[in-house]
């Protein structure tokens, strides 16, 4: 059995953002963001809410028509590129897909394969074995002829991600593929993305919500905010208190995760009093304090940890 | 051969991965998927329209047995005149335009993904009656009662203008950033309503005469149609439908919406958008050959995808079980009152109407699901 047009595809993949501009109607959300996202391993692009996460990942994945600026696939501008040959590159799967009542397992990963497919050649051999074998990646073979919305939520995201798997490409972006799923299957799915990384040696950029998450499951972080790259480089380089409280306006303290040794996230909350009223333990106090001071002073903030992000960066290469 | 890596896929039994129950056809170069069922139901559709169509040739002033009309139509002497020349235009014209509609219909509820768009609730069919009875009222007493060459010619090209101007209108009004279809129902519903008062004003300033024969067309009639009428609905059949089936190939990725559409690499505005078109030109040609028939694009479609069991309503399938229908509901329509011959478009909009009323029905049922 023969999979024609997975042999071309050159693993890893090359993505980059050049000077990218997005936006919906007369609302610019990115403006002039560069990136680069080239070699195999899992990137998580990170951020508040609305902060263009997502229509950066829109727009790196084509769903999205940029402004200016632009998306370089494998040294190619992927607007001049034919919209097939660039799905037989890049898979997306964007944020929470609805798919159309009454299909099946079956029939939704099969669609995977529209990018290789013409109209006089719907169902190849290599068609069949993809999407056989993309089933049997995700654990989904047994559920191939079931209709989806028999189907629980963490199921049915690992039917889209083999309908991804299925088109067969060196790289996969995923917008929040654990939206709407509870901690294990959120767990789950991660833990299977890891897999497509790691064994595949699949390129692989999400957008994830969960710090926690996303330090444990990603190699490098990209951090947004207001439209705008922030810091990016390892976990442990960018998940630092500083950045948490200029990003996200959030006071935390960040600890090593006892189990994996990424960084992890404890939001204060509540508990980050004010110094007068705060127990004895002097050291954390002031610490927390001036935190706090610079959560207030934003741009202040923001510059310093962009700095900082940079040689982070740096590092990382 | 990153897919591979898994055993599974060699072990994995082969029905696994196509649509339940598919069959693939292939060869070196091409390969399809048919669902059996689907075969089946274009099939016994086909051979339901025949025996409809010899009975419908059958029926009239000089009753014809079914076997002597198939006869007939094999070449047979006897009855070749009132077989070949008088009745059978008008059972093609029915198979034709119920063909035209049932495809459209198809195309429409398919990318809309809603089970209640149809040409009729697109603008086609209420763009061509306004122009048809606008034509009628403003020639018909002048030139002498509309006859000869402008009834025969003039009334089914003002039809199709008048149903490609209206479809087009919904269209590019329901157009924002793309085409949604739930705003293209809603569009659509805007400019039927619109579009039905203008007709009715026109009618109030018209000459009596001219009124009922404008009445008369916008009911939806086979009555009277010849060869003339046969030939250049089958010549952009012959061009469409095929382009139509292939062009569909599209479908199933467009179905998934906007973003998983662009992901697998559509042009998903455009390829949207030709299919679309290619169903607004289908239903103006059926709506110029036979005026508005009614409920056909709608039921048509949703009939089919009941009777073969598929997720969407399956293009060939919708085509013939609408063909079916037409020339059902003209055999009814020439039965069901003796002497009185009803014009098809009342007998499929009595029974589409209870059709709709299921549908919406079923639907809010689901949504409260």
């Amino acid at each position: 059995m023969t999979l024609p047009a997975s042999s071309s595809t050159p693993a890893p993949s090359g993505l980059a953002a050049r000077g990218l501009r997005l936006g919906y109607g007369d609302r610019v959300v990115v403006d002039g963001l560069s990136l680069d996202l080239s070699g195999a391993g899992t990137t998580a692009i990170i951020g508040p809410n609305g902060c263009g996460k997502s229509t950066l990942l829109r727009g790196l994945g084509r769903l999205l028509k940029p402004r200016g600026g632009q998306v370089v696939l494998d040294g190619a501008d992927i607007a001049r590129m034919p919209t097939k040959e660039v799905a037989r590159r890049m898979a997306v799967l964007p944020q929470a897909p609805q798919a159309p009542e009454g299909l099946t397992v079956a029939d939704l990963v099969a669609r995977g394969r529209h990018p290789h497919q013409a109209w006089y050649r719907q169902w190849s051999p290599g068609d069949e074995a993809a999407v056989d074998a993309a089933l049997a990646r995700t654990g989904m073979l047994e559920h191939a002829a079931s209709p989806l919305d028999e189907l629980s939520g963490g199921q049915r995201q690992r039917v889209w991600i083999s309908m991804a798997l299925a088109q067969d490409t060196g790289l996969l972006l995923l917008d929040e593929p654990t939206t709407y799923l509870d901690l294990a299957h959120q767990v789950e799915v991660l833990e299977l993305v890891t897999r497509l990384q790691r064994d595949d040696g699949r390129t692989v950029v999400m957008v994830l919500h969960d710090l926690n998450l996303a330090a444990r499951y990603a190699r490098r972080l990209v951090a947004m905010r207001d439209g705008a790259v922030v810091a990016q480089g390892a976990p442990a380089e960018v998940l630092t208190e500083e950045l948490l409280d200029a990003v996200f306006g959030l006071p935390a303290k960040v600890i090593e995760d006892p189990v994996t040794g990424a960084p992890l996230v404890i939001p204060l909350g509540s508990y980050a009093v004010p110094a007068d009223t705060a127990p004895a333990d002097t050291d954390t106090d002031t610490e927390t304090d001036s935190a706090v001071g610079a959560g207030a002073d934003d741009d202040d903030a923001g510059a310093s940890v962009d700095t900082g992000a940079d040689e982070g960066a740096q590092r990382g290469r | 051969m990153r897919l591979l890596g898994g055993s599974a896929g060699s072990t994995a039994p082969k029905a696994a991965a196509g649509p339940a129950g598919a069959r693939t056809l292939r060869t070196a170069h091409v390969s399809f998927r048919v669902r059996p069922r689907s075969v089946l139901v274009v099939l016994a559709g086909l051979v339901l329209l025949a025996l409809f169509m010899a009975l419908d040739i059958g029926r009239g002033d000089f009753p014809i047995g079914v076997g002597e009309v198939f006869r007939a139509l094999l070449g047979a002497p006897e009855n070749h005149f009132v077989v070949m020349e008088l009745r059978l235009p008008r059972a093609l014209t029915g198979a034709l335009v119920g063909a035209a509609l049932g495809l459209a219909g198809a195309l429409t509820q398919a990318i809309s993904r809603n089970a209640l768009a149809s040409p009729d609730t697109l603008g086609i069919t209420a763009g061509a009656s306004v122009t048809v009875v606008a034509a009628m009222v403003a020639t018909g007493s002048a030139a002498g009662g509309a006859g000869g060459a402008l009834a025969s010619i003039g009334i089914p090209l003002a039809a199709l203008a008048g149903g490609l101007v209206g479809g087009l209108a919904v269209y590019l009004l329901a157009w924002r950033n793309g085409l949604d279809g739930y705003r293209l129902i809603l569009v659509g519903i805007g400019v039927t309503g619109v579009a039905a008062n203008v007709k009715w004003w026109l009618f109030t300033l018209g000459d009596v005469n001219d009124a009922g024969r404008a009445m008369a067309w916008i009911t939806g009639s086979l009555n009277a149609r010849g060869w003339e009428h046969v030939r250049p609905l089958a010549l952009a059949l012959a061009v469409l439908v095929p382009l139509v089936l292939i062009g569909a190939f599209t479908l199933g990725a467009l179905r998934l919406g906007d973003d998983p559409a662009r992901a697998l690499g559509l042009r998903v505005d455009r390829d949207r958008s030709l299919l679309i078109l290619a169903a607004i030109a289908l239903a103006s040609i059926a709506t110029a050959a036979a005026g508005p028939v009614e409920f056909v694009g709608l039921a048509a479609p949703q009939i089919a995808l009941r009777l073969s069991g598929t997720a969407r309503p399956p293009l060939v399938g919708s085509l013939v079980i609408g063909a079916v229908l037409t020339v059902g509901a003209d055999l009814i329509a020439r039965t069901a009152f003796g002497a009185v011959e009803l014009p098809v478009g009342v007998v499929t909009a009595v029974l589409g109407a209870p059709f709709l009323l299921y549908l919406l029905v079923r639907s809010r049922r689901k949504a409260a699901l």
